[in-house]
């Protein structure tokens, strides 16, 4: 507070001061006035009492009681009330001074009027009774202390009413009187002289609380009374309410993410620097373990069969599983979510349905549906918004549609126009519509010359094309087509692997220079190989691993970047700008299990690979690695460029080499190749 | 579905460092409690009065808004509360080393 407040306030004090001192002036003024008045009417009662006597001669002339006496008996009467009645009213007073000298000697009026002098030493009393009640208001009495303010003000009042001591010949009865009647604590304060009594202001807050507290402690009395009501049939109905079950998946999700979070917001870097050596040693490895994820009921035993991101939440990633010999009454298939975002080890949802998952994606333009394709060759459909973790749609099991696994399950199209492509391995593409799983909106035979019809195991669509497609197949072969126009259905047919294709995956991605056509296969055969939809021939194999390569995944946001997994338990982790022969980085799992399936999260810092017995494991890459500079696509070209002379090199050298029989097929590849 | 429901709350009270799980209904009763009898009525009467009283605190600092959390860290230990309209769900954690 300022002073010139202070002394604002300090002013206003003082006027108020003035202002009451006039105030007293005047009604003492007045006062006086009344009193010369009251004489006056004295000084002519006492004429009349002079004929009164007159009057009682006459009377006890006749033997009757004077009129003296009658009056005094009667005043008597009365007289014992008004003190004990008196009020603050000022017609009161008046009645009773007007009895009271009828009883007395009437001739003592000069007395009276030397009385009403000595009260003019009251007032200073009253001053500081009230500058006390200014202090208080100013200094922000909160509503609390409003009880204790009409305590303290009421003895005030009775001070003000002190100038009727002058008519009252016993002072100390009045006091006694006014506090008579008046509650506890006002009783109490008024023992005390009345300037004292705002100190008692801590007392009368210490009271509070205490009167709160009493019934909080009723309450919890009640609520013991309550349980022995409350009996198990009854708690049995309320968890079995829907609202019950809703607050529990809720509250149950929020308990556990805060349960999972290792921050300690209490660390004190004041003491060793242990955590900081830790980090060094993870940041120097391209690739580390940082987490798995494992469902003891729902994933232990199942071989994860495919992983897909959400692209509306990246931090969730959607897994599906295959069924497990050891639990033969849970349901065949699986699919969880799990949440990479929160160190919580329990998947964010659970969903089932009787047929094992052979491939599950989101569906990319309806965050909370997640879409299934089963080994019965149905087409399953997931609500996590509903509490229900069996399908909620599926589509018929009918000759319209699939009637073998579906492996290949996407999403291609955009916001406003897209289709659900799923294909099956008898060799049937359907395209769905989510509001209408009752039957696909378009069916595709999918054979290549009319022969038999392709084994599909993988699909891919190049990035940001909804009508080509790239598919692996059981026997080897690598098959292109479209799905409208004229030639819909397979187109082309390569001669890729030595056994069952595993894995197609297109290149993905996007940058300055168009590297779309690129795409990956990997094969039971034991190798990886690079092509491009522009040629029929291998860009380049790579054949690094020791096992059936299970999968291989371009990276999203690294051009050159990918990803493969294999049965050994091995992820390798590609770099073509740096070397060809072998990968950047490989891990191999502890457990000694083999992996199915690799995955990219959407900002390319993750890496996770599915094994066969239902864990999920999560690498996290080192920036430098995942992170692409700005000429990493320049570079590929280049690098593509490289691969291809070194292979019209390698066939040269082969054809000098040899020289004997020049084989027919080396031949045809050779006049091919160049002119692509 | 009262088995997902017993699931979570099993999930919640095999987590590291959990001592225990309580679920108050609105009346400051417990429903369902992984601690003793004793235990679980004195968490819930005091920690509903605590939640109405937050509640009310939230509420009235802005009338568009309301509790969602409420996370009491002690000495010996944390309590985590979740309340929502009809139902309170307290986990008592020891701290982890």
């Amino acid at each position: 507070m300022s002073t010139t407040d202070r002394k604002l306030e300090l002013e206003r004090k003082k006027a108020k001061l003035q202002a009451l001192r006039e105030e007293k002036d005047r009604r003492r003024r007045e006062k006086e006035q009344k009193d010369a008045e009251e004489a006056l009417q004295r000084a002519s009662n006492a004429s009349s009492l002079d004929s009164r006597r007159d009057l009682d001669e006459m009377l006890s002339s006749l033997g009757v009681a004077p009129v003296k006496d009658v009056l005094s008996s009667l005043s008597s009467m009365t007289s014992l009330t008004p003190p004990q009645t008196a009020s603050p009213d000022a017609s009161l007073p008046h009645t009773d001074k007007s009895s009271l000298p009828s009883h007395g000697t009437p001739k003592k009026p000069p007395q009276l009027q030397v009385v009403s002098v000595q009260s003019t030493d009251i007032p200073p009393k009253e001053n500081v009774t009230y500058a006390k009640q200014t202090q208080t208001t100013t200094s922000g009495v909160t509503e609390l202390r409003d009880g204790y303010m009409e305590d303290w003000l009421r003895p005030r009042k009775a001070h003000a009413a002190d100038y009727y001591d002058e008519y009252n010949l016993n002072p100390g009865l009045e006091w006694e009187d006014e506090f008579t009647g008046e509650d506890e604590e006002a009783a109490f304060h008024g023992k005390l002289p009345p300037g004292i009594l705002p100190h008692g202001l801590p007392t009368v807050k210490e009271v509070q609380p205490a009167v709160t507290a009493t019934p909080h402690e009723k309450k919890e009395e009640e609520k013991e009374k309550k349980i022995r009501e409350l009996s198990n049939d009854e708690k049995q109905t309320i968890m079995l309410s829907a609202e019950f079950q809703k607050f529990i998946s809720k509250a149950g999700r929020v308990i556990e993410r805060a349960l999972a979070e290792e921050v300690d917001i209490y660390t004190d870097y004041t003491g060793g620097g242990d955590n900081e050596n830790a980090q060094d040693d993870k940041s120097a490895a391209r690739l580390s373990l940082v987490r798995t994820f494992y469902d003891e009921r729902w994933s232990r035993g199942r071989c994860v069969t495919c992983v897909d991101w959400s692209s509306a939440h990246p931090e969730l990633m959607l897994a599906s599983y295959h069924n497990s010999d050891d639990a033969p009454h849970d349901p065949d298939g699986v699919c969880l979510i799990w949440n990479t975002k929160f160190k919580k080890t329990t998947p964010e949802d659970i969903f089932h349905c009787q047929s094992p998952v052979m491939s599950a994606t989101f569906a990319k333009f309806h965050q909370n549906l997640i879409l299934g394709g089963t080994y019965s060759g149905q087409i399953v459909l997931w609500d996590n918004r509903v509490q229900k973790r069996t399908p909620i749609q599926r589509s018929p099991l009918s000759s319209l549609a699939h009637t073998h696994p579906v492996y290949c399950l996407s999403v291609v199209g955009s916001q406003n126009a897209h289709n659900l492509i799923s294909v099956s391995t008898d060799g049937r593409m359907c395209s769905w519509s989510l509001d209408m799983m009752s039957q696909p909106q378009e069916t595709l035979e999918l054979q290549h010359r009319q022969s038999k019809a392709v084994a599909v195991t993988s699909m891919g669509f190049p990035h940001g094309d909804v009508n080509n497609f790239v598919l692996g197949s059981e026997d080897g072969n690598v098959y292109t087509g479209c799905r409208h126009g004229q030639r819909a259905g397979v187109s082309e047919c390569v001669e890729a692997h030595a056994g069952p294709v595993t894995a197609v995956s297109c290149h993905a991605a996007a940058g300055p220079l168009d590297l779309s056509h690129l795409y990956l296969t990997a094969s039971m055969d034991w190798s990886v190989k690079l092509w491009s939809l522009k040629e029929n021939k291998a860009l380049y194999s790579f054949e690094d691993s020791g096992d059936y390569v299970s999968d291989a995944r371009w990276s999203p946001v690294h051009p050159a970047l990918f990803a493969a997994v294999d049965a050994h338990g091995r992820l390798d982790l590609w770099n073509l700008n740096r070397d060809t022969e072998v990968p950047i980085a490989s891990i191999t799992s502890q457990d000694g299990v083999a992996f199915n399936r690799v995955s990219w999260s959407p900002n390319g810092s993750l890496l996770t690979a599915g094994d066969d017995a239902g864990k999920i494991w999560v690498y996290e890459l080192a920036e430098q690695v995942h992170q692409p500079r700005h000429d990493e696509w320049t570079k590929l070209v280049y690098t593509l460029q490289e691969l291809r002379n070194n292979q019209l090199d390698e066939e040269t050298d082969r054809l000098s080499v040899t020289s004997g029989p020049p084989s027919l097929g080396s031949l045809t590849s050779l006049s091919s190749n160049p002119l692509r | 579905m009262a088995n997902e429901a017993e699931e979570t709350i099993r999930k919640l009270s095999q987590h590291k460092g959990v001592v225990g799980v309580v679920v108050v209904n609105g009346e400051g009763i417990p429903i369902k409690t992984t601690l003793d009898n004793h235990v679980s009525v004195q968490y819930a009467g005091l920690l509903s009065a605590l939640v109405d009283k937050a509640k009310s605190v939230v509420r009235d600092l802005d009338p568009t808004n309301d509790l969602t959390f409420l996370r009491i860290r002690s000495k010996k230990s944390e309590v985590m509360v979740a309340p929502d309209k009809d139902f309170i769900l307290i986990v008592v954690q020891n701290p982890v080393e």
